[in-house]
């Protein structure tokens, strides 16, 4: 489920759209305005935004309002998400060190002297 | 070992493309693991790391070098030699019972043979950090400035 959430903030038309919504609900016209793309396009990016359990839709009228569904965001802006990208960056950078290091040197081999201080 | 609480733990798999012993070695020799425990261009300095039940794990960091303040202080309460690890800061490495910022927790670490190397397992189990939760305190706005965006930019190079 977090995958789902991770997949529709990578990009930035639809974290500008998250943005926008936490200042309030808005039409889905009036959220396109700012993008040089055409609706069509722009509904993608609405629709994979609802599908992620972010924003939620209803259709008043003829007129289409989206909100933002904050706990859902809270999924990966609160603490444990933030636990959660500690891990997983230093998991990354241990997977880079043991690839990248084709000879590296034991504890035992570093001379006293090299040693920071 | 035990359930997980989504709520509250967080379990990682990754493949690492290098011998088990490779990266047991990268976890347990302090050079080692101080190239990597930390971000660049912060310095981790490993201050005691003796992997055994009981063992403390300590490590200070430095944003200039020279300057360390206190990082990891935890004790190890698993040590299954090359295949797995479990360390926990709700004990300091003095085993006084602790508080750690931002909270407490216990990391299981699983190391399993792979046809591509290794199969890196990660489950951190965390006590229930409700009532000093930063985030209400914060607002939205500053959380989606720190931390969303590195979890952003983090999904960008995944879907990339």
């Amino acid at each position: 489920m977090l995958d789902d959430v991770f997949v529709a903030l990578a990009d930035p038309t639809r974290r500008a759209v998250i943005r926008r919504l936490g200042e309030g609900p808005a039409s889905v016209s009036e959220l396109a305005r700012p993008f040089a793309i055409t609706l069509p396009s722009f509904l993608k990016h609405v629709r994979m935004l609802e599908s992620s359990g972010l924003v939620r839709t209803a259709k008043s009228g003829r007129v289409r309002m989206c909100t933002l569904d904050r706990e859902r965001l809270a999924v990966v802006d609160g603490w444990l998400a933030e636990q959660r990208s500690v891990w997983e960056e230093r998991t990354h950078r241990l997977a880079v060190f043991v690839a990248d290091s084709p000879k590296i040197p034991d504890s035992a081999e570093i001379p006293e002297s090299q040693e920071q201080s | 070992m035990t359930d997980i609480d989504p709520r509250l733990d967080l379990t990682l798999d990754r493949v690492i493309r290098a011998p088990r012993e490779v990266v047991w070695r990268a976890w347990t020799d302090p050079a080692q693991l101080a190239q990597w425990w930390v971000p660049a261009p912060t310095v981790a300095r490993v201050e005691q790391l003796d992997v055994r039940p009981g063992g403390a794990f300590v490590t200070s960091m430095s944003d200039d070098g020279a300057a360390f303040v206190p990082h990891t202080d935890a004790v190890f309460l698993v040590v299954d030699d090359g295949a797995r690890i479990v360390f926990s800061n709700a004990i300091d490495s003095s085993w006084h019972p602790a508080s750690p910022e931002p909270v407490a927790m216990t990391a299981e670490i699983v190391f399993d043979e792979h046809p591509d190397g290794t199969d890196y397992r990660v489950v951190v189990r965390h006590a229930d950090p409700a009532t000093r939760d930063r985030h209400e305190q914060l607002g939205f706005f500053e959380g989606w400035g720190s931390v969303t965006a590195a979890l952003a930019a983090l999904a960008e190079s995944r879907a990339g």
